[in-house]
């Protein structure tokens, strides 16, 4: 078993340190730099809090919608899987195959819709403050 | 990232200048990189020449390429040209000096050019308060200028190295962009589903005009008078003249200030209308939509080009590492931009 604090409470913390400690000694010119810093942690802070649940989803509701069969042994990355499925959405929207009016359009977009929701909840969830969207 | 550079570097460039000023010598007495410039690199400079036509103080900046930069960004000398144009078109540029297409003085082509007054940081133009009881002015005066870009034709120098969009500009950029999305280890459905809109969607007709395709807040100077100088000409090009607008006023460049389309900066409508009242034409508001949707899925094709710099480990480097993390942002306003249609 691994100790507490974890990599994301230690990430919370030292995130916490650079903002209130040692953003107000730098200067000016170099704000920006602690800010992208601080940026970077938080999102590593994030991902690691939602862990590999939301790609696990997105497995299952992109196989659901390209109508595979999920072989998920719980041991296989879903990233990797997920390369492959993706390549072939990416196919079928530019072959117009989820174009306005054929059967998949609506769940292609709905799909879409959710996975974009789920990245921005780790790369910038401020976006889904400002989108009247629950972040 | 260089921040300085070394003295026999300093020695060279002050021999360059001399000569391409007609002095007698030139002595460097400010020079450090500035800030920005992911693609291109800008050094402040300033000198004391003696002798010649420029005798005097010369307040300049150097601009080169940064160590990697962007397939489709032109060269200097190419830009150079460009600006050269741009002033002769009566465009607020700085005036640009001289072109050194010799690597043996700094190592890559730069130019030097007239320092211009102001800022342009985006996020702090947009949020600046004495700037917001003048914004009406500015956003009239950039639909001016983006009116005087739109008459640069090719100069006596040429624009050969320029080729024109075919089979048109939006089907030009659509499979540019497919290309590209083509290669990553990540696929980016999203994106095709914009591409795929954009496609369906493409205008059957164009105007051409010389396109500035960066022209947005960020990318102008500004100071108390005023516009000072339209910056960034590296992605100039043969375009629709509904590009720019689109480019100008759409949501990914508003930094933040949603409701003030123009750039973050204005209204929209008085955009236009000083837009069209300089160059004559009738914008179509349905094209600049359309161009709007292109502005973002551009953007985001940038922004993972600028990831990849750091991810491909030619340039560890922060910034361009985190810029993929915007991505998202401007897939979901690609989202809601083509969701319209049902």
């Amino acid at each position: 078993m691994r100790e507490r604090p974890s990599g994301e409470e230690l990430l919370i913390i030292a995130r916490k340190v650079l903002r209130e400690e040692l953003l107000p000694l730098l200067p000016a010119e170099r704000r920006y730099d602690a800010l992208m810093v601080a940026n970077a942690m938080a999102i590593a802070a994030r991902q690691i809090a939602f862990g590999d649940a939301p790609e696990r989803r997105e497995w299952q509701d992109l196989s659901d919608l390209l109508g595979e069969t999920v072989q998920d042994d719980g041991a296989t990355a879903a990233s990797d899987a997920l390369g492959d499925l993706y390549r072939r959405l990416g196919a079928k929207i530019r072959s117009g195959e989820a174009d306005p009016g054929t059967p998949s359009h609506d769940a292609v977009r709905a799909f879409l819709l959710d996975v974009t929701v789920q990245k921005l909840r780790e790369s910038a969830p401020k976006i889904l403050d400002g989108a009247g969207m629950e972040p | 990232m260089v921040v300085e550079l070394d003295r026999t570097a300093r020695e060279r460039l002050q021999g360059f200048i001399a000569r391409a000023a007609g002095a007698k010598s030139c002595a460097i007495t400010a020079l450090r990189r500035l800030r920005g410039g992911a693609i291109q690199e800008n050094w402040y400079l300033d000198t004391e020449i003696t002798g010649g036509a420029f005798a005097g103080s010369l307040e300049a900046v150097v601009r080169t390429d940064a160590a990697s930069r962007i397939d489709e960004s032109l060269k200097r000398a190419q830009e150079f040209i460009l600006l050269k144009a741009a002033l002769a078109a009566g465009v607020t540029v700085p005036e640009v000096l001289w072109l050194c297409r010799d690597p043996s003085v700094l190592g890559r082509e730069f130019f030097v050019m007239r320092r211009v007054a102001g800022a342009a940081a985006g996020h702090r133009l947009v949020k600046d308060e004495r700037l917001r009881q003048r914004s009406e002015a500015l956003v009239e005066q950039l639909g001016k200028e983006l009116a005087r870009i739109h008459t640069i034709t090719s100069s006596a120098d040429g624009f050969d190295f320029l080729s024109l969009p075919e089979p048109s500009p939006a089907l030009y950029w659509i499979d540019r962009f497919r290309q590209y999305l083509d290669h990553l280890a990540i696929p980016h459905p999203v994106l095709e589903w914009g591409l795929r809109w954009l496609e369906r969607n493409a205008p059957t007709e164009a105007e051409i005009v010389l396109c500035h395709h960066d022209f947005r807040t960020g990318n102008y100077m500004v100071d108390e008078s005023g516009l000072t100088g339209i910056l960034d000409w590296e992605f100039a090009g043969w375009s629709d003249f509904h590009e720019d607008i689109g480019w100008f006023c759409a949501r990914c460049w508003r930094f933040g200030v949603h409701d003030r389309e123009a750039g973050g900066i204005g209204a929209r409508e008085t955009f236009y209308r000083a837009y069209e009242k300089a160059s004559g034409r009738r914008i179509d508001p349905g094209a600049v939509s359309y161009w709007e949707v292109m502005a973002h899925v551009r953007w985001a094709v940038i922004a993972l080009q600028q990831a990849q710099r750091h991810l491909s480990g030619d340039e560890p480097s922060l910034e361009p590492a985190l810029t993929s993390h915007l991505v998202p942002g401007l897939e979901l306003e690609i989202l809601q931009l083509t969701g319209k249609e049902n």
